[in-house]
C-alpha cells in the first residue's frame, strides 16, 4: 500500500468503491454547509485497505442548531432520502437529539446507508475534535483518529470489530503514537485484547 | 493531536454499546422487511454493489 503522511493526516491515491463514493458524495454536502464530521467504524479500516465491504457507513457530525440542520437537510434532500423520516423536524427532535442515527441513502436504495449521529459521548467529542484529514485521489475525507479507532473496535469486540482493530494496527503500527493507543486501549478496559494485537 | 484526553465513563459507555446493539439489531430487522418486500432484481442490485 501506497500511503502518504501529511500534515493532520494521510494522503492515498486509490479505486473508489462504492463505499468510498457514497461517503464522498455525502461529506461534500457536510463541507457545502460547514457541517464538521468525522467518520468512523468499519469504513476507515475498508478505506484503508481491509478486505470487506458493509451496508453502512458510521458518521459523527457536530452538534448543530435546529436551523442549521434544516439547511443540511435541503442541501442532502437533492441527492440522499433519509430512510427514517421524511419530515426534518422530526429528524432533529426525534431521532438526532435522542442518540438515535439516522440514514441516508441514494433515491431508492436501502443499502449502503450513511448512520449519522451527533456526538454523545466524551470519547466522541474528543474523535471530532481531533479527527484526521485523509485526501483520498484529491478529495478529502475526516476519519477518527487510529490511536482511538483501534481500542475502540477492540472494545465494541465482535470477531469483525477485531479484526478490524487488527487490520488497522498491521497498516498503522510505524504511523501512530503507540503510548496514546496504549492509553486508550487502558481506559477502555481493553488492555489485554490491546497487548494481545501488538503480539 | 490534542493530548488532553477524555474521561471515559466506562459504565455508561457498556450502557451505549447495549443500546447500539439492539439500534443496530432494529436495523437488520428493518432492512429484512425492506428485502422480504422488494423484487430480487432489485434487492439483489443493490447487494451486488457492494458485495463486489
Amino acid at each position: 500500500m501506497e500511503l502518504s503522511d501529511i500534515p493532520g493526516g494521510y494522503f492515498l491515491e486509490k479505486e473508489e468503491n462504492s463505499l468510498d463514493r457514497l461517503v464522498l458524495d455525502y461529506v461534500s454536502v457536510l463541507d457545502g454547509t460547514e457541517v464538521k464530521y468525522v467518520v468512523v467504524s468499519g469504513y476507515v479500516a475498508i478505506l484503508f485497505g481491509r478486505s470487506r465491504s458493509s451496508e453502512d457507513v458510521d458518521l459523527l457530525m457536530e452538534k448543530i442548531e435546529r436551523k442549521k440542520f434544516f439547511r443540511l437537510w435541503e442541501a442532502l434532500s437533492h441527492r440522499f432520502e433519509c430512510l427514517n423520516t421524511r419530515d426534518a423536524a422530526e429528524a432533529y427532535d426525534e431521532y438526532l437529539l435522542y442518540d438515535t442515527a439516522l440514514r441516508f441513502s441514494y433515491p431508492g436504495r436501502f443499502i449502503p446507508n450513511m448512520e449519522v449521529k451527533f456526538p454523545k459521548k466524551t470519547i466522541d467529542s474528543w474523535t471530532l475534535e481531533n479527527r484526521k484529514k485523509v485526501v483520498l485521489n484529491k478529495k478529502t475525507i475526516y476519519v477518527s483518529p487510529i490511536e482511538v479507532q483501534i481500542p475502540f473496535k477492540l472494545f465494541l469486540g465482535s470477531e469483525k470489530d477485531i479484526e478490524d482493530a487488527s487490520h488497522l494496527y498491521e497498516v498503522f503500527k510505524q504511523r501512530i503514537d503507540i503510548a496514546l493507543t496504549e492509553d486508550f486501549a487502558r481506559r477502555l478496559g481493553v488492555e489485554k485484547e490491546m497487548r494481545r494485537l501488538m503480539q | 493531536m490534542k493530548k488532553d484526553l477524555p474521561e471515559i465513563d466506562l459504565k455508561e459507555l457498556r450502557k451505549w454499546k447495549k443500546r447500539n446493539f439492539k439500534e443496530r439489531m432494529g436495523w437488520v430487522k428493518r432492512y429484512a422487511e425492506w428485502l422480504k418486500k422488494t423484487p430480487n432484481k432489485e434487492w439483489s442490485r443493490q447487494q451486488k454493489e457492494i458485495i463486489d
